[in-house]
This record gives C-alpha cells, sequence and structure tokens, in this order.
C-alpha cells in the first residue's frame, strides 16, 4: 500500500468500517510510513475533537409533550374524520346498493310483464295462426276421409230419404243432440238422406245433400261455448271444406262442388233452419 | 302489475330507513374497535419512538440551526412517522426516525432557506493559510465547545449531516447510506471531505485567534 492509497482509506480505518485486510494493509503501512503515521494521529485527533467539541442538542423540556399531545390530536382527528366521511359513504353505498335492488326488482317487474305480454302475444295471435289451422287441418283431413268413404263404400246415407221429417227423428234417436234437418230441393240442393258420423273424438250428424249428380255432405256437431263464429273456407284435395257455426251447432259441409255453390247452399241452410 | 311493485317498493324504503340506524350503530362500533386499536398502536410507536427524540432533535438542530425550526420539524416528523408507522418493520427505530427528520428539514430548508443547502463556506476561510497550525494546537483547541461548533455550522448542510450522524449519532456507514440517501460507497468519500473542510475551518479560526 502507497501514501496516496492510505490517505484514501484514512477515514474508513479511523471508523472501523474497513475489510480486516485493508485494515491489515493500512497499519502495515503506517508502521512503516512516518509521514502517514503522523496524518494518521492527526487526523485522529480532528475526529475526536468533532466528537468532543461538536454539541449534542438534546431536545429541550416539552417537546415531548408537545409530540405526544399532537399524535392523540392526530388520533382525536382521525374518527371524527372517519365518522364524518364513513357514514354518509357507507349509507351511500348502502343506498345504492337498495338502489340497485329496487332497480333489479322493477327490472323483473318489468321483464316478468314483458314475458306475461309476450306469452299473450303468442296465445292470442300466434295460436290461432298456428294450432287452429292445425286442429282445422287434422278435422278437414277427418272431413274429407268421412266424405270420400261415404261416396265410395256405398253408405252415403243411414237412413235414405229426402223427407227432412223422417231423416230428423232418426238422427235425433241414434244422437245425444237434435241436430236442424232441412230439405233444400227447391233450392237445388235436394236431401238425400243422414247418417251418423264420427268426427272430432265424438258421434255427429252428417246430412246428404245433392247438387247436380254432386254430393254434400253436412256434418253437424254441437258447437262449443267458445267456438269461432267467422265462417271459414278450406280447399283441399279438391274438396271444399265451408265452415260455420251459429248459437248451438258447429257445421261443416264437404264437398266437390265449386265454392260458389256451397257459398249458396250455406246461405240458403241457414235460411231454412229453425234457429234463424 | 302496478300495485305489488308499489307494495315492494315501500317495504323497501322502511328497510332503507332502519338499515340507516344499523349502518350507523356498526360505524360507531367500528370507530370504538378502530379507537382500541389505535391507542394500541399509538403505545406501541411512543414506545419505539419516543426513546429517540434527543437524536431527532440534534439532527434537525444541526441541520436547521435554529431551535424553533427543530421542533417544528421534530413534531412534524414525529406526526409523519406515526402515520407510516404501519409500514415499518424494521428493527432500527431511530435510523428510520432520522430518515423522517432529515427528510422532513430538507423540505423545510427548501422551502424557506434554499440558501443553506448551498455552500456557506466564507471567503475568510478559504482567503486564510492554516497549514502552521498543528494537530496538537488543534487537540487543544478542541475543548472550546464553541469552537467547533461554529466551524461545523459554516460547513454545507450534508457535511454537517454526515458529520453529526457519524460523530454524534456514531452510526455505521451503512446506516449514514440509508438516512441520507446516498450510495454506502460514498459515505467515506463525503465523510473525508468534510472532516477536511471542518480541519481547514478550525485551523482557520485557531490561526487567527493565535495572530
Amino acid at each position: 500500500m502507497n501514501c496516496e492509497e492510505a490517505k484514501k482509506l484514512m477515514d474508513g480505518y479511523l471508523d472501523g468500517e474497513l475489510d480486516p485486510i485493508a485494515n491489515q494493509k493500512i497499519e502495515e503501512h503506517l508502521r512503516e510510513c512516518r509521514n502517514c503515521d503522523q496524518a494518521y494521529k492527526a487526523h485522529g485527533s480532528l475526529m475526536r475533537a468533532i466528537g468532543d467539541g461538536a454539541p449534542y442538542y438534546k431536545a429541550r423540556a416539552g417537546l415531548r409533550e408537545r409530540i405526544q399531545s399532537s399524535l392523540r390530536e392526530e388520533i382525536a382527528e382521525r374518527p371524527t374524520q372517519s365518522v364524518s366521511r364513513d357514514i354518509p359513504s357507507l349509507l351511500q353505498s348502502k343506498q345504492s346498493e337498495r338502489r340497485a335492488v329496487l332497480f333489479g326488482t322493477q327490472w323483473n317487474w318489468l321483464a316478468l310483464a314483458a314475458a306475461i305480454i309476450f306469452a299473450a302475444i303468442i296465445t292470442f295471435n300466434l295460436m290461432p295462426r298456428l294450432q287452429r289451422p292445425g286442429s282445422d287441418q287434422f278435422l278437414a283431413t277427418q272431413l274429407i276421409a268421412s266424405h270420400a268413404r261415404s261416396l265410395m263404400a256405398n253408405h252415403l246415407t243411414d237412413v235414405a230419404s229426402s223427407d227432412q221429417h223422417t231423416v230428423k227423428p232418426w238422427l235425433d234417436a241414434k244422437l245425444d243432440f237434435a241436430p236442424p234437418v232441412v230439405d233444400l230441393s227447391s233450392e237445388g240442393f235436394p236431401l238425400i238422406g243422414g247418417r251418423l258420423d264420427y268426427l272430432d273424438n265424438r258421434a255427429v250428424a252428417a246430412l246428404v245433400y245433392e247438387r247436380r249428380k254432386h254430393f254434400i255432405n253436412l256434418f253437424v256437431w254441437p258447437a262449443a261455448s267458445d267456438a269461432a263464429k267467422a265462417p271459414k273456407t278450406i280447399t283441399r284435395q279438391g274438396y271444399q271444406l265451408l265452415h260455420w257455426a251459429d248459437s248451438d251447432f258447429n257445421y261443416w259441409a264437404v264437398s266437390d262442388v265449386n265454392p260458389n255453390d256451397l257459398q249458396t247452399f250455406k246461405r240458403q241452410f241457414e235460411v231454412r233452419t229453425p234457429h234463424h | 302489475m302496478a300495485a305489488p311493485l308499489k307494495a315492494d317498493y315501500a317495504f323497501d324504503t322502511e328497510d332503507l330507513e332502519s338499515s340507516a340506524k344499523i349502518v350507523k350503530f356498526a360505524v360507531l362500533k367500528k370507530h370504538q374497535e378502530q379507537d382500541a386499536a389505535q391507542e394500541r398502536e399509538l403505545a406501541s410507536f411512543e414506545e419505539t419512538m419516543l426513546p429517540h427524540m434527543d437524536a431527532a432533535h440534534n439532527l434537525a438542530k444541526w441541520l436547521l440551526r435554529n431551535e424553533e425550526d427543530a421542533r417544528d420539524v421534530v413534531q412534524e416528523a414525529y406526526l409523519r412517522a406515526f402515520k407510516s408507522f404501519g409500514g415499518f418493520h424494521g428493527s432500527n427505530g431511530r435510523a428510520w426516525l432520522l430518515t423522517i427528520v432529515r427528510n422532513t428539514s430538507y423540505t423545510l430548508l427548501k422551502k424557506n432557506r434554499a440558501v443553506d443547502l448551498t455552500t456557506t463556506f466564507d471567503e475568510e476561510i478559504h482567503a486564510s493559510g492554516h497549514e502552521s497550525v498543528s494537530p496538537a494546537t488543534l487537540l487543544e483547541r478542541s475543548e472550546d465547545a464553541d469552537l467547533v461548533r461554529e466551524a461545523m455550522d459554516k460547513l454545507p448542510v450534508d457535511f454537517r449531516e454526515i458529520l453529526v450522524l457519524r460523530h454524534l449519532e456514531g452510526l455505521s456507514y451503512k446506516e449514514i447510506a440509508d438516512i441520507a440517501q446516498i450510495p454506502p460507497g460514498t459515505v467515506m468519500s463525503r465523510l473525508a471531505r468534510a472532516r477536511g473542510k471542518l480541519k481547514e475551518c478550525l485551523a482557520t479560526r485557531v490561526g487567527k485567534e493565535n495572530r
């Protein structure tokens, strides 16, 4: 170690902050170098002078109390701050939660109402279009089948008579209802006879009329109270189906006559039935 | 639809009023618990930090060179220390507190007396010769407390700071580095320069008196 290095490490050496190897080296140098040893002693004197001469400014009386009271003030301020801060904020958060719940409730009610309305729309608008035509189509299929069967199996009538007063009592006796029977010969629709049939899960009356070598099967059964009164026409497989109803009965007229003839038949039948 | 909705709302409003009371009660109870916790925290803080009040005051006084400022800074430093006491997990309470005292002092110095942060070396010191003053003379004169104090007060604040931390507090280089926020490697060199300046200052004063 040379003098320059020793000078650099002098403070660290005097402060006891050097590592053991550096310590040993500087001690070796100080033993050998008189100048550096003198500088070392002078520096040591200076350091003791600082330690001895520099006043240590102890805290004066009252500072501790001042600190302690200011700390207690700080603590005392904390709850008042947090009370004024926490209560509104907690209430606010509680209220906003409540509002969220209320809003949610309202939303749920609205959603429920919307669901009910939507269901109602489906029930009253879509159902007649989808289900009733479906059931009508099914009924129409039965009606056409029954009409076609009556024509080919030589089973057009159970009671062959153009006399409505023969046909009606016979049907009344066989059925649990008394269907209207009218002869429409004067209107071009002579009554051929009557027949029992089974449609729509029930026994029904089938009145057979003729129109220019074409036959018309008029199926009659009691109307349900809520049955649609509106007339309805269905054209299927070359057959015309015309439906109407009055306060007592459902009427389905099935034939291969043209639609105008069937409408005429309906009108004449309605005119002649006792209900009107 | 409207009727159940209204009823539901009314129920909720009632519930809201009662819940406000519950919240108030809960807040007050929470505050009682908080108060107790704060008391415990304060007791712990005072036990850990008040023993270092003299050290805090000593450093502040040396840095600020004014008793009133020193007292204000120490009080403020204790408040700051208490507020961040939760973050103190070390065992060296004195070094931690002195760091806060040091930072608080520097804040005040920058705010009020920016001049103090620059060197206060007066021309007199540099102009006068001191080579003739012997170590023996310095040692004799060192018993004059005013001489050393006056010389130290003439030093720049970072020199005052490091001399106080080393000679009056006896802190290690590592602790000094932490408090003064300088790299550990520069502590020795800064101490050497501070001591060199102080020696010059003392020699000048002794030399002047001897003339």
